[in-house]
């Protein structure tokens, strides 16, 4: 269902690609895995389907598959805003695992992005947490940092360093040492629906190229439409919402630091710069100046604006592949007139590269989810059994479930992942799957500091609403936030 | 109490002498033992969690580090907090929500239960309808009292739209000055049939000769009601009022679900933001600064609580 404008957008974005300035870039690429240098939806296809892999050979290497023992395990799982293809891989993961493995006794738990961190750090405070974990991106350097985890690397569950993004490994990196392992890594893509763009006298096929075409662009499908045209998300507390803004701040020249720079030092709090303040005028120009997004952005989240995007009452939004088999899903379940107009929406569903600053700088969070071992004293009995807990991080970062446990919506943690076969099948069957792999290498992964989380589930929202809400002017928002930041890296603030 | 005897030849003087303290914790022995496993328990899940915050309370837990890494800073976490325009932002926030809950949602239980004292078709289902709101989940309420106040397209606001009530849809939870009164209206929903309860409870113990006689004595509706019934529910009306007083202080739930404390802090009640510091913030000495002064202010409303009790037994008992 691929469009002709969006392939010569993909092969633009491909031809930009080469010359992105990327963090995820800045070690060597050519010990990779993969040639991270040569990245494009071309090339993911070239080597899709090149490599066979035995996962339970490889992972038997680590621990035998007739190793007994016992695991506890709390995993960062689906949500409500996920695909039911996804929910079916993670049954299937266990399933496999507890055939590979059968004489691992494994209790493992799911819990959602916005819960995970909260019930971790508690279970942590009274030496009660699981022996291991997978977190998102931006909790391992937090727990690192205090000394709640094992060193662990790669090469300990027999891959290689080399076999991941560099970008990731940062993610997993505190003063030196390594702690963990990278399961997947994501960029996100820019999301359109075509018929509202025609109605409202747009090029249906032409995305917003800059950042401020999305205000503008909105700004006429409201005035025409009377419908939202960006579905911004501004509630606190939400994984969703630095996952949409920081793109707009980092396109703009803007950030909380210099993350975004080649060589991040962290020192620079940056979110009071002229920049970082365009970036947020351009959201307060949406929300209070014209009015052309969802009035209820600040309680929203994501899975709140996919029905309205299905509902063809939000235009555009910045999101996932996975969300064309979550507009599957929820248009199976819709009933009557409903179900029409649902399929009127995904026919004319478009996904693009995520627009531009002023400069052409184009940037988008390299997310995506890491696993940890823990350290026995901080674990429920006090022991880990490292060997189990070895082969549980083994099976999910191996290139076969890596990518399955990515399937509709992430990319594989391990490079090798987009050699299977398994992503020969995604790219015929993932829509989309394209827009997303294009803007890996844009990817800016967030700050590689302890008090990211705070940062970016509080600070960030907080800025974002005071703006929007009209209880601060856009300067006394950026310049209160940068502020909050400074005291919280100075050890201080409320 | 025991009596002792002079010796021989001692003036004869009978002198009562009370047991100690020690003597009569034995001569109670066996009632000690049963309540012992339940004050062993207090103990552990009370006694230890409060020593335990207040400790906490005097120290510094920078977010880079454990727990046990923390650092004594007196009363820091107390001035800190004291000195915090948003704490005073989330106090008014919780005074406001408080007050505004218990008194509406008491003065609703309380006509409710007079109107459903008396007896006509459909009241016992009447009855049940009402209670509804009590009983099903919190949570699940929140969920869908933040669909119904959407404001994009909650059918809240487009049944106002519909009726010519407003133009354009009302925008109930993402504005800094409709979201609190939104959320104790729910607050309200949710509360009012346990004040109900309480009152239909106490109404069973006004006396029906009482009222016959004032109504053979020519008393209006409302005098008898006033002098008779006002009075007779005045015990349990401070119970009630000051359980839920206690509930909405520690209120936490709908606030949390439908807004997170948000937007701009507009709906963050103590509870609420004490959470966030905790448990999004890590820090947990103010976190714990925070929940002493609270635990403070819940414990002088125990203790009206506890008073409003033994005054019930007392007029109980003609005392």
């Amino acid at each position: 269902m691929r469009k002709p404008r969006l392939g010569r957008a993909l092969v633009h974005g491909a031809a930009v690609t080469a010359l992105a300035v990327s963090t995820m870039m800045s070690t060597s690429v050519l010990a990779q895995s993969v040639d991270i240098s040569q990245w494009s939806p071309e090339y993911v296809r070239s080597i899709a389907g090149t490599e066979e892999f035995d996962t339970a050979a490889q992972c038997g290497a680590v621990t035998p598959l007739d190793y007994q023992g016992k695991l506890t395990f709390w995993y960062q799982g689906v949500f409500e805003g996920d695909p039911d293809l996804l929910r079916q891989y993670y049954k299937d993961f266990f399933v496999a695992f507890r055939e590979t493995y059968p004489n691992i006794e494994l209790q493992e738990q799911a819990l959602t992005y916005n819960d995970l961190l909260d019930k971790f750090r508690t279970a942590l405070l009274g030496n009660a947490g699981p022996m291991m974990v997978r977190l998102q991106i931006l909790g391992g350097v937090e727990f690192a940092s205090k000394g709640y985890l094992q060193e662990l690397s790669p090469e300990d569950v027999g891959w290689k360093t080399e076999d991941f993004w560099p970008g990731a490994m940062k993610s997993v990196m505190w003063e030196g040492k390594t702690y963990g392992i990278p399961t997947n890594n994501e960029t996100m893509g820019f999301i359109w629906n075509a018929d509202i763009f025609e109605r409202a006298g747009l090029d249906p096929e032409k995305p917003p190229a800059t950042w401020d075409e999305v205000v503008a662009y909105s700004k006429q499908i409201h005035d025409t439409l009377g419908i939202a045209g960006y579905g911004l998300v501004a509630r606190k507390n939400a994984g969703n919402t630095p996952y949409r803004f920081m793109p707009q701040l980092w396109a703009y020249g803007g950030g909380v630091f210099d993350e975004a720079d080649p060589n991040p030092t962290y020192e620079e709090v940056r979110l009071d710069s002229p920049e970082s303040k365009q970036a947020l005028q351009a959201s307060y120009d949406m929300y209070v100046r014209d009015k052309s997004v969802p009035v209820s952005a600040l309680t929203n989240q994501q899975a709140d604006n996919q029905p309205l995007f299905l509902a063809g009452q939000v235009a555009m939004m910045v999101s996932h592949p996975s969300d064309y088999d979550v507009m599957l899903d929820l248009q199976a379940k819709a009933t009557g007139a409903d179900k029409e107009k649902a399929q009127t929406v995904i026919d004319n569903m478009r996904y693009g590269l995520i627009p531009t600053g002023p400069d052409g700088r184009r940037a988008v969070v390299f997310g995506g989810s890491n696993i940890h071992i823990l350290k026995p004293e901080y674990v429920d009995g006090g022991v880990v059994d490292e060997a189990a807990a070895k082969a549980m991080t083994c099976f999910w970062t191996s290139p076969e479930w890596s990518l399955k446990m990515a399937y509709a919506g992430s990319n594989p943690g391990n490079l090798n992942g987009f050699k299977t076969s398994w992503m020969k099948e995604r790219l015929e069957n993932i829509e989309f799957l394209d827009v997303t792999t294009a803007m890996l290498p844009y990817g800016v992964p967030f700050p590689a500091l302890p008090v990211t989380p705070e940062i970016m589930n509080i600070i960030i929202p907080d800025m974002l609403q005071n703006a929007l809400t009209g209880a601060m002017t856009v300067d006394e928002a950026a310049e209160d936030a940068a502020q909050k930041v400074r005291d919280l890296t100075g050890g201080g603030g409320l | 109490m025991t009596t002792q005897i002079g010796f021989a030849g001692a003036p004869a003087q009978a002198r009562i002498v009370r047991p100690s303290v020690l003597q009569q914790i034995w001569a109670s022995r066996a009632d000690y033992l049963y309540v012992l496993p339940a004050i062993i328990v207090m103990l552990i899940v009370i006694a230890y969690p409060i020593y335990y915050t207040i400790d906490l309370s005097f120290f510094e837990t920078p977010p880079g580090l454990q727990l046990r890494d923390k650092n004594f800073v007196g009363v820091e976490n107390y001035a800190t907090i004291l000195s915090s325009n948003v704490f005073w932002r989330v106090t008014l926030n919780t005074v406001i929500w408080t007050f505004a809950s218990t008194l509406i949602a008491f003065v609703l239980g309380y006509a409710a239960a007079l109107a459903l004292h008396r007896d006509f078709a459909g009241r016992a289902v009447l009855r049940a309808i009402l209670i509804i709101p009590w009983v099903i989940s919190a949570v699940a309420a929140s969920y869908i009292w933040k669909w119904i106040y959407h404001s994009d397209f909650g059918i809240l606001g487009a049944v106002m739209v519909q009726m010519g009530l407003v133009e354009r849809q009302p925008n109930f939870i993402d504005n800094v000055h409709t979201v609190l009164p939104s959320l104790i209206v729910v607050n309200i929903w949710r509360e009012f049939p346990f004040a109900m309860i309480m009152i239909m409870a106490g109404l069973q113990t006004v006396p029906e000769q009482l009222l016959r006689a004032a109504k053979v004595d020519g008393a209006s509706t409302w005098q008898r009601f006033w002098h008779v019934t006002f009075p007779y529910l005045s015990g349990v009306s401070t119970v009630t009022i000051l359980l839920l007083a206690v509930a909405n202080f520690n209120s936490f739930i709908i606030p949390w679900i439908m807004t997170g404390g948000g937007p701009s802090n507009a709906s963050h009640i103590w509870i609420t933001h004490i959470y966030e510091l905790a448990f999004g913030r890590q820090r947990w000495g103010v976190a714990s600064a925070y929940s002493v002064l609270l635990f403070m202010i819940l414990m002088a409303l125990g203790y009206f609580y506890v008073r409003a009790l033994s005054g019930n037994e007392k007029r109980e008992h003609g005392a």
